[in-house]
């Protein structure tokens, strides 16, 4: 008799167990896993996706990018006026406003604007520091004047996010980095730090309120973690799956994987140093040779990557068509070492993130046995992101494993940081880490600093692509990492990735 | 009493200043905040802009005297990456690290004793072997095993339990718990287990030689010979002695847990410190690591002090004069 009490007492709890797990999945609500959790709700706290992507929900940039392709569509602002070099003249949407009740004007314009440029607040310094004057024409005209020419400027613009300048002044410092008030799409409800962010709709959004209602955003960093919630029906769907699970998710019938190729891109810098081995392009070239891209392909991303010539992705402007990958081919490259004079081979230091991309480290490993095939002794040296970008940015290192995207898809930007000589003073060459220098690739490069008409600008870097890729082999690019997400099936969720890996909520229905 | 008390908290004193100082070298070497603060596309002068607006451009030992100075007045600097006070990042993950490393430290030491007890009286028996072998895998297997394990068990493929998460909290002025809700401890079962597997076996093979060696004592055969009731002799005349080494363990091994339920943490993605302490580790998030370290080790020195004033009360032989 007892046995039996306790029975159905154990029986009753496990069942009610069960009902909570069911618990937030009602009819327009959406629960979504993420890798990564939110660093602050200050939209100008952080410059990594992983947070912008966030405040995309609650807070808008003067325009937008819409998926699938990412293209610029008008926001805040209904269009914009560039009438010379530096200054851009913006038309401002009437009637937005903030989620508090304060309408949006240019008077906040002027305020977001000029909140960039203080680091305490911000780590969108270098945009703050780059705008010489904003002008306040009427409540909703702006002009703003950049200091140099800026071509990149309206592509930045949404990820620039507007704050409403009567709260955010009023308010104490750490209530505005936790507590967002925006002109988005969604507000924010409750953040417990690690457990979960909730987000209800905007009924007054500008755009229509969007389809679902409730979203509830969970990080969960363990990967094998983030699969069990999605499999035991925890969260609807899930960012991040990394290709060691994917057989996994594929051969549940109750997920769907969905694919992007992602606009990230792997690639192996080096120096040049006169008098190195590797100040000779035929080195070089025989280094790029002899790395077996299409294995790294299948046998270490397992399929999930698609082969680079070139460090930006197809939508970059700067990106070229023609490029291609150098074929693999041990004997060339073994030739080219001959006529170089390195056949015995030399040493080298090949270092990387171990933490940060997709099976970083294992594609590490892999080059140094490739190129140990050329006789390169290749010492490896892979170490946390944390400690790895600083040495990058140092210009410490000889031969490393580094990606990049461009958030602006503007590749001038991005390649004065990456290949430029390294230039104290002018501020380029930041993550040139291993002291890559080429007078033509520079000149032609800074010839484009003043270049805002977007179809020679884009002829150009096509060109001064070619140039770093093919002519000069500044770099060995590798692949493209492919973004994975899977979603439960039965749910009626539809969900469009886009290349910049945001999940923006009012792109999802159900 | 009083001067003993008195000479261990001076002694904390010194260890946390000799921890703060550790920490703070140990931090020079774990990568450049500026990088991030400063944002991807800042040029080198920004970047020392920032070095300067964040007084990181100053000399190792001018940060230190501060750091110390600030941190005596109970101000332990801002986070780089949320850019609010690290202390009150911190002690908003306190509760739920506390209440899982409750939970885990009672389940294991119910347990551990219990069983440990049970198996010392009749250690030969097949079923109290079978306990010990098992109590070799919760001491050998690691955390993260157990971990993943129990999630693939009973949340993919039973469905029974959540994977992930504290479930529903209610709050309690600052406290905010998970006891008081259906979901709340069933989300609290799988990670308590997890990280309590370990605590467990070691207490039970502690409690198990413990009472061994006791019950083969002398005033134990007294004890029964008297014709006392088993129960007596057992946890009066044995358990209580046999108690001490245990208590001590468990004492320290609570502080531990508190600190370091790092790996259980992140595997459950459990909202605590540990939690909070990797996320900042993978972010150089300077202030909250240090500030972290620095309550782990004020944590574990006061258990370790509450431990020993314990003692006189658990073996009135012992006196601290």
């Amino acid at each position: 008799m007892k046995k039996t009490l306790v029975l159905i007492f154990v029986g009753v709890l496990i069942g009610a167990f069960m009902g909570f797990m069911g618990g937030t999945s009602g009819a327009s609500s959406i629960v979504i896993g993420v890798d990564t959790p939110p660093r602050t709700m200050n939209p100008h706290g952080s410059d990594a996706d992983a947070n912008l992507q966030v405040m995309a929900n609650i807070f808008e940039g003067l325009l937008q990018r819409k998926a699938p392709d990412g293209r610029l569509v008008p926001a805040l602002a209904e269009r914009y006026e560039h009438p010379d070099l530096v200054t851009w003249k913006l038309y401002l949407r009437k009637g937005v406003k903030f989620h508090n009740g304060n309408p949006f004007t240019a008077q906040d314009v002027k305020f977001s604007f000029e909140r960039l440029s203080n680091p305490d607040v911000s780590e969108f310094v270098n945009t703050g520091k780059s705008i010489a004057s904003i002008e306040v024409i009427d409540d909703y005209t702006v002009v703003i004047k950049t200091k140099t020419p800026t071509p990149w400027f309206a592509n930045n613009l949404h990820q620039l996010y507007m704050m409403d300048k009567e709260s955010t002044e009023a308010r104490d410092p750490g209530e505005v980095e936790t507590k967002p008030i925006g002109t988005g799409p969604y507000k924010m409800v409750e953040w417990i730090k690690g457990s979960y962010v909730k987000f209800t709709a905007n009924e007054d959004y500008w755009e229509g309120a969007p389809p679902i209602k409730n979203v509830e955003l969970r990080p969960i960093t363990e990967s094998s973690t983030r699969f069990a919630a999605l499999a035991s029906g925890q969260v609807d769907m899930v960012s991040g799956v990394p290709v060691e699970l994917y057989e996994k998710v594929v051969k549940d019938k109750n997920l769907e994987v969905v694919k992007i190729p992602a606009r990230r891109s792997i690639f192996l810098p080096f120096g040049n140093k006169p008098g190195t081995p590797m100040a000779d392009i035929r080195v070089r070239k025989a280094m790029y040779m002899a790395i077996n891209e299409d294995e790294i392909i299948e046998k270490i991303m397992r399929g999930h990557a698609s082969p680079a010539a070139q460090i930006p992705d197809p939508p970059t402007i700067g990106y070229n068509p023609a490029l291609e990958r150098l074929p693999y081919s041990l004997e060339t490259a073994k030739k080219l070492m001959k006529e170089a004079g390195y056949e015995k081979g030399f040493e080298v230091t090949l270092t990387g993130p171990n933490d940060r991309y997709i099976m970083d480290e294992q594609i590490a490993e892999a080059v140094a046995k490739y190129l140990a095939k050329i006789g390169i002794k290749v010492k490896l040296d892979v170490k946390p992101k944390s400690i790895f970008f600083p040495e990058v940015s140092q210009g410490k290192l000889e031969f490393y494993l580094i990606g990049w995207f461009d958030g602006t898809f503007d590749m001038g930007r991005s390649y004065l940081k990456l290949i430029h000589t390294r230039d104290m003073e002018k501020g380029f060459g930041e993550f040139n880490g291993a002291n890559f220098s080429d007078p033509e690739i520079d000149a032609l490069l800074e010839s484009t600093a003043g270049m805002v008409d977007q179809e020679k600008r884009k002829k150009v870097l096509q060109d001064l692509n070619k140039m770093a890729m093919v002519d000069k082999i500044a770099v060995i690019p590798l692949h493209y990492q492919v973004d994975l997400y899977a979603v439960q099936k039965g749910k009626g969720i539809k969900f469009t990735p886009r290349p910049d890996r945001w999940i923006v909520y009012k792109e999802i229905s159900k | 009493m009083l001067t003993y008390v008195a000479r261990r908290l001076i002694q904390g004193f010194v260890v946390l200043l000799a921890v703060s100082f550790i920490c703070f070298i140990i931090f020079r070497y774990t990568g450049d905040p500026v990088v991030t603060l400063a944002g991807r596309y800042a040029t080198f002068q920004e970047r020392e802009e920032v070095r300067r607006a964040y007084g990181l451009d100053k000399p190792f030992y001018v940060q230190y005297v501060r750091f110390v100075i600030n941190a005596a007045r109970g101000r332990f600097g801002k986070s780089y990456v949320s850019r609010v006070p690290a202390l009150g990042l911190i002690l908003e993950r306190l509760p739920a690290t506390v209440e899982l490393a409750t939970s885990a430290i009672v389940i294991s030491f119910c347990l551990g004793v219990g069983l440990g007890v049970l198996v010392s009286l009749k250690p030969y028996a097949a079923r109290n072997r079978l306990i010990m072998a098992g109590s070799l895998f919760g001491i050998s297997i690691p955390t993260f095993l157990t971990g993943i394990l129990l999630i693939m068990i009973f949340a993919v493929y039973l469905g029974a339990l959540p994977s992930f998460g504290r479930g529903e909290t209610v709050n309690i002025g600052y406290w905010r718990t998970g006891f008081l809700t259906l979901s709340g401890i069933s989300h609290l079962i799988l990670p308590a287990f997890t990280l309590g597997m370990y605590q467990l076996a070691v207490l039970l093979r502690l409690t198990r030689a413990g009472m061994r060696e006791i019950l083969g004592e002398e005033y134990i055969k007294t004890a029964w010979s008297k014709g006392l009731p088993p129960r007596k002799v057992i946890f009066k005349h044995g358990l209580r002695n046999a108690l001490i080494p245990v208590v001590t363990m468990t004492g320290l091994q609570f502080g531990e847990l508190i600190a370091f339920s790092i790996v259980t943490e992140t595997i459950f993605q459990w909202p605590g410190m540990g939690n909070l302490l990797l996320t900042s580790i993978y972010e150089t998030d300077q202030p909250v690591i240090v500030t972290y370290i620095m309550l782990a080790a004020l944590i574990i020195l006061t258990i370790n002090i509450v431990v020993d004033i314990l003692y006189a009360f658990l073996n009135p032989k012992i006196r601290y004069d």
